[in-house]
């Protein structure tokens, strides 16, 4: 389902991997071709990460390369804007999205804002990488989706990969990207999802969208886990004839505001799909861009599925309520159609 | 090096007869190690068949916590994080809501009103700003009660440890800061955490009272519980108690400490220092328990345990209304137009 034109050479090898193996196998080439990437955080080295998507590669590239470290977000954060300015490449973890609020000080006040601050004397081109969204039944804090926090912070690009042949080619891309980049691994799609992917080294684009089904009656955009949740209500549309135009955004920064235009005026009609609380959450900016650029195209208000403005519910029995479910998505779907 | 602090050695002998308090409150924790340790095995069993949801266990760890709560008074405030569930069911948290509490029942998240129970905090190290306001708090209202506060040795890492302690020993208030250094972040060990030997010595550099004690002997974990208590209760501020002990089970329900640690080590631990095993040799060498006794603790918290579960399992099931409640005394517009997306939402998956 991936854009073939960004496959690449085809007579490379391939392997099935869950999205996990493939993040991991796109950090292990990463080691490999460059001397400086590190990878640290908490529990990453000897244990692989609490989702073992450093496996193996302390084992392979040495204590020095991958290793654990105490146990703080701002210790991590911040070294890893110190290890930056003396020419490292970090790639570190946060163990849930929930535990970058330890850390967001940071962030916000100086990975996004280092380049600018010395006049690109000093630049930040680190990896962010951490597991997060809901319907685990885990603890509190660790079904958080914190992108509202990332993307509103100017400087810092955001990447949601959602097929293991996009986790590794956006993590090599994002590691190559000369800007601080966050990832967002969903901690559902880790093992549930699987596919051939090429052996070798490749990138995909930060910026591009991904097209997962094409349809012309309304348009879906979503991002995460919630492009599955998307294809599963787009396919019971279309048993009812309804076919569904749905987009996954790949990143959120840069974004891919060509793809959304295209596709908001073949439809006119627009449901956007987040796991975060509604208020101030990305789909806002969405809708605004739209408004903005494509008002006139619209046959129907757009309309927003997403989580409550609460704290991600830690009530097990019934937090499905909270994170949108298919069913959700195609009562959005019946609504901008009738309206 | 600095000296643990011990009163049993680990085959029940007394090192220091002076300080061994009087039977009946001895009798009274024990009663609640063996209490928690059954209590705690039961919940992993819970949660291994998914009646209860990802669940930290505290087992070997209830010299610990069992012992430096029972330090506190009525009124005394608790500053809980997610391994402290033995401290909580010591400090009187109901079997059931315990028990709701880790299914993810909106009402075992309600904390009762009879206890000053802060919630179980989840954000490492979080708890002890928390507990050093709780404390500032008192102080200038001029009350006599305390705050006790647990952390792990990896949670003395975050910067919140050190606002917390800081804080508390900067404006004297009641405060009683213990680290549960179990030896272990999940798989990282406690080396990785510090350079210094033991994290209390930053006790100095706060100025403020440090301890290091054996946290697999009672008798020495609520003797200097108490000892920071009282010093805290007489006015003169924080103390920070290192309690050297070992976490014996996995980290949580989902942890498989293979990838991380010997079968050996734990192994040492279980076999030849449990804190259970420990007072419960002294109790026996001073004539102060057998078998009989035991026998009979073990068949009262059984039948504890499946009146609390029958009661956890026949509770009403949760409402999906407690998703928006709570999040605003007086909720914005959104929030209630949300009740009806909610509604709407529950309709869609009958
Ligand atoms: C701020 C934050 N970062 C990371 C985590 C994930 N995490 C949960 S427990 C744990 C290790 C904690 O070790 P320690 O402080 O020694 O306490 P213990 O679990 O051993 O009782 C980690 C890293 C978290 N809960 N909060
Ligand atoms: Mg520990």
């Amino acid at each position: 389902m991936t854009q073939l034109a960004e496959k690449p050479n085809p007579i490379s090898e391939k392997k099935v991997m869950t999205l996990a193996a493939a993040l991991t196998d796109g950090m292990d080439i990463a080691l490999e071709r460059d001397e400086k990437v590190v990878m640290y955080g908490e529990d990453v080295g000897v244990m692989g990460g609490v989702f073992r998507v450093t496996t193996g590669l302390q084992g392979k590239h040495g204590k020095h390369r991958v290793f654990d470290t105490p146990l703080t977000e701002e210790g991590i954060l911040g070294t890893a804007v110190g290890m930056c300015a003396v020419g490292w490449k970090p790639v570190v973890e946060l163990q849930f999205g929930g535990f970058l609020y330890a850390g967001l000080d940071q962030v916000i006040s100086h990975v996004s804002r280092y380049r600018y601050r010395s006049r690109g004397r000093w630049n930040t081109p680190m990896v962010i990488r951490f597991p997060y969204g809901g319907g685990l039944n885990l603890l509190e804090q660790h079904h958080d989706s914190p992108e509202t926090y990332l993307t509103h912070t100017p400087g810092i690009k955001v990447v949601f990969p959602t097929t293991p042949y996009d986790a590794k080619g956006l993590m090599l891309a994002a590691i190559e990207d000369p800007d601080p980049v966050v990832i967002f691994e969903n901690i559902k799609l880790y093992r549930s999802v699987k596919e051939e992917v090429p052996t070798g080294y490749y990138t995909v684009p930060l910026g591009k969208a991904r097209k997962v089904m094409d349809g012309s009656d309304v348009t879906l955009i979503t991002w995460g886990a919630m492009v599955t949740q998307c294809e599963a209500a787009a396919k019971a549309a279309l048993e009812a004839g309804i076919s569904c135009d749905v987009l996954d955004l790949r990143t959120l920064v840069p974004l891919d505001l060509e793809a959304i235009l295209e596709s908001v005026e073949k439809t006119g009609r627009v449901v956007i799909v987040h796991e975060a609380n509604l208020t101030s959450g990305f789909g806002g900016e969405i809708a605004a861009l739209i408004a903005e650029k494509a008002l006139f195209s619209l046959e129907a208000p757009i309309l927003r599925v997403a989580g409550f403005d609460t704290m991600h519910s830690p009530f097990n029995p019934i937090n499905h309520f909270h994170r949108p479910e298919p069913a959700y998505i195609a009562d959005a779907i019946r609504k901008v159609l009738e309206a | 090096m600095a000296e643990m602090f011990q009163i049993l050695a680990p085959d029940g002998t007394v090192n220091k007869p002076e300080l061994v308090p009087a039977f009946d409150k001895i009798e009274a924790m024990y009663r609640q190690m063996v209490r928690t340790r059954y209590l705690d095995d039961r919940f992993m069993v819970l949660a291994k068949k998914n009646q209860m949801g990802t669940y930290a266990q505290f087992g070997g760890q209830e010299a610990s916590q069992v012992g430096s709560v029972m330090a506190l008074q009525p009124g005394d405030y608790i500053a809980p994080m997610y391994r402290s569930t033995g401290a909580c069911i010591a400090y009187g948290w109901d079997l059931h809501l315990v028990i709701m509490y880790w299914r993810g029942h909106p009402e075992g998240w309600r904390i009762p009103p009879h206890l000053n129970m802060l919630p179980i905090i989840i954000d490492i190290a979080a708890q002890f700003p928390h507990a050093a306001g709780v404390a500032m708090g008192l102080k200038m209202a001029g009350k006599k009660n305390v705050v006790m506060s647990w952390i792990g040795e990896g949670g003395t890492s975050q910067g919140d440890f050190h606002a917390g302690v800081n804080w508390a020993a900067a404006t004297e208030s009641p405060a009683i800061f213990v680290i549960e250094n179990n030896g272990w972040a999940i798989s990282v060990p406690r080396a990785v955490q510090s350079k210094a030997d033991f994290l209390m010595r930053r006790a100095e550099g706060y100025g403020i009272p440090g301890y290091l004690v054996d946290g697999n002997d009672l008798l020495a974990v609520h003797h200097i519980a108490s000892k920071a208590a009282e010093h805290a209760r007489a006015g003169n501020g924080a103390s920070l108690i290192e309690q050297i002990t070992y976490r014996m089970r996995p980290h949580t329900t989902g942890d498989d400490p293979k990838a991380y640690r010997t079968d050996a080590e734990t192994q040492d631990w279980i076999d030849n220092r449990d804190p259970i095993d420990r007072i419960r040799k002294f109790l026996i060498l001073e004539k102060q328990w057998d078998a009989e006794r035991e026998v009979a603790l073990k068949t009262e918290v059984e039948k504890e345990f499946a009146e609390a579960l029958e009661k956890a399992d026949t509770y009403t099931k949760p409402d999906p209304a407690a998703l928006l409640e709570y999040a605003m005394v007086n909720p914005a517009p959104h929030l209630i137009e949300q009740q009806q997306v909610l509604a709407d939402r529950i309709r869609m998956v009958k």
